[in-house]
């Protein structure tokens, strides 16, 4: 299977701040790919390096076979949705569909017409008049409609309701399942619950760094939840890798990734879900002081 | 892309369009009435030969349009400042680049087609506002024969084209540089007043090597058509510039014999002019300048002929077309390299 | 509040000190050579005759136009400044942040419009000082500052004109809500109103004061006057004054009665002295006078304030209009 994206010590500095350091990730073609860290963790660079909006300053990245590059055929292989949907506020949707058509090389809008009808988005009034989820299904829309073989969505949910945010993760299916493996979707945001409905991998970044790549499924089989009254963990960090433990007086809880079969009795082995396991990797890689707050909720 | 330009910018070209058609109606107007005022004069003062002091009485048109006309100085600045530096800044400042630079064009060709497009509508509305002025002026360049000079050069012929094409392109660099579009604008309106002022009061008289005439005193000089005066004054006999306080357009200040003040010749010649008091006789007067011809005492007139007018032109225009390909050049080179 | 408009103009503030200090850097060094110039002259000129004065520009020519340039300094005030206070905040949203302080739409307006419009007032109060002050050799040599365009230089207008632009721009923000549109407006508003003021409503602030005298000769008024109007008016009530036609002293030959044509059909420097006394005589009889109407020296401060007054009233009416508009509209 080709790979979508594939990124090898992939870093960003500006002036002060490093935004990306030592991102290594694969993501294979027609994934559903989760993009998920808290904020300031570098997603939304991550996604702009891939998109060719910014440059890298350390590290070599390859979209869909090449470097993102100023090129026509690149770029008409791309879909990108940032984070503030910028529309032109004056231009109504019409009007947005008619310039991609000019823009692009394959444009299909008369799907995307077809698709903004059935959900009541009227096509002729200003962009800026529209509502917030108005406008990403709009944005999104726009992006489908180039028929891109990649497609980077930042955090198109986050100013969306319940129901505006169903309806766009079903647009989103929807089109991959019709565009029959030739679509891959990286969707960044930290709304966990809707993207393990929708993702089949994973990127899972914190502190600027990389702490998870990989298939769901198989993520989650390897990941297990250990709660145990022993104080010493000693023997088993030395036969698995423990992602986060939090150490109570009573008991001890760690998320372990297994290398081989749990032994020790005196641990209660569960399974792990996805909600559990980022918010394990994003406790391990929290600041000293909020590791206290990881454990708020559980047994004191 | 063209298509997205002229849908942005459709209200603006509309309103720009409402706003240079009323000017023109204006300018038509007050020209035509101008043109026929001066036919009419010029024919009553041929047939009464007294065509010479026409230019002290005849008042052509009115003051305010003669404002306006003035004020059109400004127009090329308002273009750089309200198309050119919003070009680049305001689509970065709304984030709308994301998309336009994810579509399938790349940024050069984006920015070539955009500039390009808007470049020349700032050519056709400023050559449009030029073209009318030169004509309204028609009239008053022959009657004052000062086409040439400081001020009324700059806002005919194809010098405006030149300075808008130069603002456009100042703005479209500065809202590259600084991606945002107020401080774009305020770079734009110093850099094109710095510009303007330097080219104008350093660059423009030493554009071509200006001549130098001498004649005698009390004789006179006009240099035919419409010239530029650069300097006027009297040399001594050693050939070197007698400082007397003088003004651009050789008018002097002081008591004058001939045009030259008596404090600045020579001993002799100033007891001829007697006690400062009594205003010059006719006769003294030319004892005085009989003496000071005697002295080696001449006149001379700095300027640029009226022939080397359209040469002036062209050079600075050539001049402002190059600056401005020098800034699209940095623009292109902050739109493409820089991170979107 | 107030410290909110100093954090947000912080830089904008440095600039434009920067830039007045260059401004006027170049006009106290220009101004100061010109008035050695000018102390240099002033025994030679008034030792006989006066001096002659033309239109002439006494001084160094990047001075002249750099003063000339300061017209535009009240237009560059309001648009800079005025035009983007509202519609830049309601453009990026960050009236949303602003207005849901505690404090008031309006309060917040005058606050931000008040400080605003008084640095307008200092700056342009201080190139008007600086133009004045260097034009101080200029006004004893030419006494033109009643003129137009110079009387826009100097005195206190230029702090009225600056004003008003300001406050012209903060209008056409919350009106128009978009920066650029209101740029343009601002430009736009603020010649045509300048011009409409100056051209029509200056001249009639104060009665004018109309000399008569001989048709043939020359009356100037005393130094420092603005004229409006000069010529020959005849006994109806005709005015002529300057044009193309064949004429006397700016009559036309063809107005004169035939009665003193004949007297006058020559050069008038070529008629001897009782010549021009029996063709003066004559015009005189059949009822032909010369006339200037002019403001007089002393009305030249008087003028200056009420010009600013009406500048400050509009810009005091323009205020109101942006406090209802933007307490009536939705952000």
């Amino acid at each position: 299977m080709n790979t979508a994206i594939e990124t090898q010590g992939l870093s960003k500095r500006y002036r002060r701040v490093t935004a990306l350091s030592d991102c290594s990730i694969t993501v294979p073609e027609s994934r559903i790919c989760a993009l998920i860290g808290p904020n300031g963790a570098g997603k939304t660079t991550l996604l702009r390096l891939l998109a060719g909006l910014a440059r890298p300053t350390g590290g070599d990245v390859c979209v869909l076979g090449g470097t993102p590059r100023q090129d026509p055929e690149f770029l008409a292989g791309i879909g990108y949705l940032a984070q503030d949907i910028p529309l032109y506020r004056r231009l109504t949707a019409e009007d947005h569909l008619k310039a991609g058509a000019h823009l692009n090389p394959r444009w299909d809008g008369e799907s995307a017409r077809t698709r903004l009808r059935e959900l009541a988005i009227p096509l002729d009034r200003a962009a800026g008049t529209l509502s917030g989820g108005q406008r990403a299904q709009v944005a999104l829309a726009l992006t489908l409609a180039k028929r891109p073989r990649l497609l980077l969505l930042d955090e198109p949910v986050a100013a969306l309701d319940p129901l505006a945010r169903r309806h766009f993760l079903g647009t989103l299916t929807a089109a991959v399942a019709e565009s029959g493996g030739e679509l891959t979707v990286v969707l960044s945001s930290h709304l966990i619950a809707d993207l393990e409905r929708v993702c089949d991998h994973i990127v899972l970044l914190a502190e600027s760094r990389v702490q998870l790549c990989g298939d769901i499924d198989t993520l989650l089989a390897e990941h297990k939840v250990l709660v145990g009254a022993r104080k010493d963990t000693s023997a088993l960090e030395r036969a698995h890798t423990v992602v986060h433990a939090v150490r109570t007086a009573r008991q001890s809880t760690l998320l372990v990734r297994l290398d081989g079969p749990v032994l020790d009795p005196a641990y209660e082995v569960s399974d792990v879900n996805l909600e559990e396991l980022v918010l394990g990797y994003m406790g391990a890689s929290a600041a000293p002081a909020l590791a206290h707050l990881t454990a708020v909720g559980e047994d004191q | 892309m063209s298509w997205l330009i002229w849908r942005t910018y459709r209200a603006q070209a509309v309103a720009t369009g409402a706003v240079l058609a009323a000017f023109a109606a204006l300018v038509i107007i007050t020209g035509m009435q101008m043109a026929s005022q001066w036919h009419s004069a010029v024919v009553t003062c041929t047939a009464s030969h007294s065509c010479g002091n026409l230019s002290s009485t005849l008042f052509l048109g009115s003051r305010t349009v003669g404002f306006l006309v003035i004020m059109t100085l400004g127009v090329p600045a308002v273009l750089g400042m309200l198309c050119g530096a919003p070009l680049v800044a305001q689509e970065v400042e709304a984030g709308t680049s994301q998309f336009a630079w994810t579509q399938s064009i790349t940024r050069r060709r984006w920015l070539a087609v955009k500039a390009g497009w808007l470049l020349l509508a700032a050519v056709c509305v400023c050559g449009v506002v030029s073209g009318l002025v030169t004509w309204w002026s028609g009239p008053n360049n022959a009657l004052q024969a000062n086409a040439f000079a400081p001020g009324r050069f700059d806002i005919m012929g194809i010098v405006p084209v030149g300075y808008a094409v130069f603002a456009m392109a100042l703005g479209i660099a500065a809202g590259a540089l600084l991606r945002r579009t107020l401080p774009a604008v305020g770079l734009t309106l110093a850099g094109f007043i710095a510009v303007r002022f330097v080219v104008f009061g350093w660059v423009r008289p030493h554009l071509m090597s200006a001549v130098t005439t001498y004649f005698p005193l009390n004789v006179g000089f006009t240099p035919a058509g419409s010239f530029w005066q650069l300097a006027a004054g009297y040399v001594g006999a050693d050939g070197q510039p007698i400082t007397i306080p003088q003004s651009t357009n050789g008018q002097v200040l002081g008591t004058a014999a001939g045009g030259i003040p008596v404090s600045s010749l020579p001993a002799p010649c100033q007891a001829l002019a007697g006690s400062g008091n009594t205003p010059f006789t006719r006769t003294s007067e030319h004892a005085v300048l009989a003496c000071a011809q005697a002295h080696h005492i001449r006149a001379f007139l700095t300027y640029q002929p009226a022939g080397r007018y359209w040469a002036f032109q062209g050079i600075e225009t050539g001049i402002f077309v190059l600056l401005a390909a020098a800034l699209l050049a940095v623009a292109f080179a902050a739109v493409t390299r820089r991170d979107a | 509040m107030t410290w909110l408009v100093w954090r947000q103009y912080r830089w904008q503030a440095a600039i434009a000190a920067l830039l007045l200090a260059v401004f006027a850097a170049v006009v106290i060094a220009t101004g100061l050579q010109m008035a050695a110039q000018w102390h240099s002259m002033l025994p030679a000129c008034t030792r006989s005759s006066p001096c002659s004065a033309t239109s002439a520009s006494l001084g160094s020519q990047v001075g002249h136009d750099l003063v000339v340039l300061s017209l535009a300094v009240p237009v560059i005030l309001g648009f800079l400044w005025g035009a983007p206070v509202v519609a830049h905040e309601l453009e990026t949203g960050t009236v949303n942040f602003a207005w849901a302080q505690s404090v008031t739409k309006t309060r917040w307006l005058l606050v931000k419009a008040g400080w605003l419009l008084l640095a307008a007032a200092v700056w342009g109060g201080a190139v008007g000082a600086l133009v004045t002050w260097w034009s101080g050799p200029r006004n004893a040599f030419y006494s033109e500052q009643f003129q137009p365009n110079y009387f826009d230089q100097q005195g206190i207008v230029p702090i009225g004109y600056a004003v008003f632009a300001t406050a012209l721009g903060i209008a056409a923000g919350a009106l128009t809500r978009r920066t650029l549109v209101a740029i343009a407006v601002t430009i736009g508003g603020f010649i045509g109103v300048r011009l409409l003021i100056s051209q029509t409503l200056r001249a009639h602030y104060m009665a004018a004061v109309t000399a008569y005298y001989n048709p043939l000769g020359y009356y100037s008024p005393p130094g420092g006057a603005w004229v409006l109007s000069t010529g020959v008016v005849d006994k109806y009530g005709h005015v002529f004054s300057g044009g193309s036609a064949p004429q006397v002293n700016g009559v036309p030959v063809t107005a004169i009665p035939a009665s003193c044509r004949g007297l006058l059909f020559r050069d008038l420097n070529t008629l001897s002295r009782g010549q021009v006394h029996q063709a003066v005589s004559c015009m005189q009889a059949s009822g032909f006078r010369g006339f200037t109407t002019y403001q007089p020296a002393s009305h030249y401060w008087p003028f200056q304030g009420i010009e600013t007054g009406i500048y400050l009233a509009l810009a005091a009416a323009l205020l109101a209009v942006t406090v209802l508009v933007i307490r009536h509209r939705d952000a």
